[in-house]
């Protein structure tokens, strides 16, 4: 048949068929009015979801795929990886994901959930594959992933597949409507702390800072640049405690230079939990230490 | 008239609790609301509507017009550099039992942790002195206030303008807090 010699033919009945399996790969999460995003049936019985877009509450109707209503509560939110996931009240299949590298400009596959337990399907690239990073909310992404697909709201949170049918991420949106995956890596290493505990632990001083520059006539003492100053205290937090008060610049953690804040963002991690900390800060024109314990980071 | 109608054909005043952590911020809104002809009341107090810069307490039950927060399920959803009337036609839509959503959301999504520009960073003193400048003081008042000389207050003005690329207070003070929004971290 002059069909199935035609590559063209060939490409699009292989995507096609491609985005058929994939429907039992996503659900719909319904939102009000008539709304939904995707979410992706990870292993049976959770699905993972973009934790920016899923709304701050516990209880939640899902489109499987055929169609079927079922309902699900939410297991864990982590926002600085971007990653939920929801409990299913009944189990449901998961197919299984294999883990895939991303490579800058190969041809992707996102799959999202139609609503009414279809899929929807968007063709594009891996617009760029690079480097780990960290997220404004301090979590660590495996791979920066942008992705070349245009994507709808309801779309994001499904899977992005490679040609060879494995799993690249969750597709989101970046800032000014970019869109980007977060890796596979990322939701393997995420997702089962969020089934344990139902967040990710993370260090806290309970303060609110802004970067700026250290004052010329410091600048020797304080041996850098730019330190954070506090902008707010959070009553009763650690900083309080240690009596750090609005106007404090801090310039390092026990030792961690506040100049870099990825570097403070690690720094911060589920390990500082309980950890006593020197806090070394310039306060009324002089460097000087404050002891502080750091404590673990309330519930948004 | 239905009941939708007759609250946007009103030029009725609503009232509008302004929830934002950020001082700066929270006058700067409480001004655009109260100017719209509404009336800003407390946080907890009994209101029509919400203006919350970022994201509102979990469990509002109140109407919500979002700055730039997260929950997409709220009725009410404006970048968070949404301007005075959008923000006025928000409430009024909202409270009318409306959803307002963007075209296009350009400035929400999951980005990078920003490292600051060490060029462009403000002293304290700067940031004490934008603080004035947000109230609307002269330089002759921010000289008294600050308790420094006239020439200094200018010169740090000038350093602010060049630092934020501002032309005039007003531009410093809106891109100060735009800057304050992304770069905030809580530890």
């Amino acid at each position: 048949m002059t069909d199935q010699a035609d590559p063209l033919a060939q490409f699009s009945n292989a995507l096609a068929t491609r985005a058929e399996l994939a429907k039992s790969a996503v659900v719909a999460i319904r939102l009000a009015h008539e709304r939904h995003i995707t979410g992706m049936v990870w292993q049976p019985g959770i699905v993972v979801a973009s934790e920016q877009s899923l709304p701050r509450k516990d209880d939640f109707e899902l489109v499987a795929a055929g169609g079927s209503v079922l309902t699900a509560r939410i297991a864990g939110r982590d926002p600085s990886t971007n990653i939920a996931i929801l409990r299913l009240a009944e189990q449901v299949a998961a197919p299984s994901i294999a883990a895939g590298e991303a490579h800058t400009g190969a041809v992707v596959l996102a799959i999202g959930a139609d609503g009414t337990g279809g899929a929807s399907a968007r063709l594009g690239l891996v617009n760029l594959a690079g480097a780990e990073w960290h997220s404004s909310r301090g979590g660590l992404i495996d791979r920066r992933i942008v992705l070349d697909v245009s994507l709808a709201r309801r779309e994001e949170g499904g899977p992005v597949f490679d040609a060879a049918g494995a799993c690249l991420g969750m597709s989101t949106f970046g800032p000014r409507g970019q869109v980007i995956a977060i890796p596979t890596a990322t939701i393997e290493r995420i997702v089962p702390l969020l089934l344990k505990d139902g967040r990710i632990a993370r260090g806290w001083l309970g303060v609110a800072l802004q970067a700026v520059a250290v004052p010329d006539a410091l600048r020797e003492t304080a041996d850098q640049s730019s330190g954070l100053m506090v902008m707010s205290v959070v009553e009763d937090g650690p900083a309080a405690q240690a009596g750090i008060v609005a106007g404090d610049i801090i310039l390092s953690v026990d030792g961690t230079s506040t100049h870099r804040l990825r570097n403070i963002a690690r720094y911060f991690g589920a390990g500082s939990i309980g950890r006593k900390a020197d806090l070394r800060l310039i306060r009324s024109g002089t460097v000087i230490t404050v002891q502080t314990t750091i404590a673990e980071r309330r519930a948004a | 008239m239905s009941d939708t109608a007759s609250k946007l054909a009103t030029s009725g005043r609503l009232r509008v609790a302004v929830c934002a952590v950020d001082l700066l911020r929270r006058t700067a809104l409480s001004r655009v609301v109260a100017e719209a002809g509404h009336i800003v009341v407390g946080a907890q107090d009994t209101a029509d509507v919400v203006l919350a810069d970022g994201d509102c307490l979990p469990g509002e039950t109140r109407p919500v017009v979002t700055l730039g927060g997260a929950d997409y399920d709220l009725p009410g959803v404006l970048s968070r550099h949404a301007g005075a009337r959008q923000i006025d036609a928000a409430i009024r839509a909202v409270s009318a039992g409306l959803i307002v959503r963007l075209p296009d959301a350009t400035d929400t999504g999951f980005g990078a942790m920003r490292e600051t520009d060490g060029h462009a960073l403000l002293t304290p003193r700067e940031h004490e002195v934008l603080a004035t400048l947000a109230e609307g003081l002269t330089n002759k008042a921010i000289a008294r206030r600050l308790d420094i000389s006239l020439h200094t207050v200018k010169f740090h003005v000038e350093s602010l303008f060049r630092k934020l690329g501002a032309r005039t207070r007003t531009e410093a003070v809106a891109k100060a807090s735009e800057r304050r929004r992304h770069e905030m971290i809580t530890l």
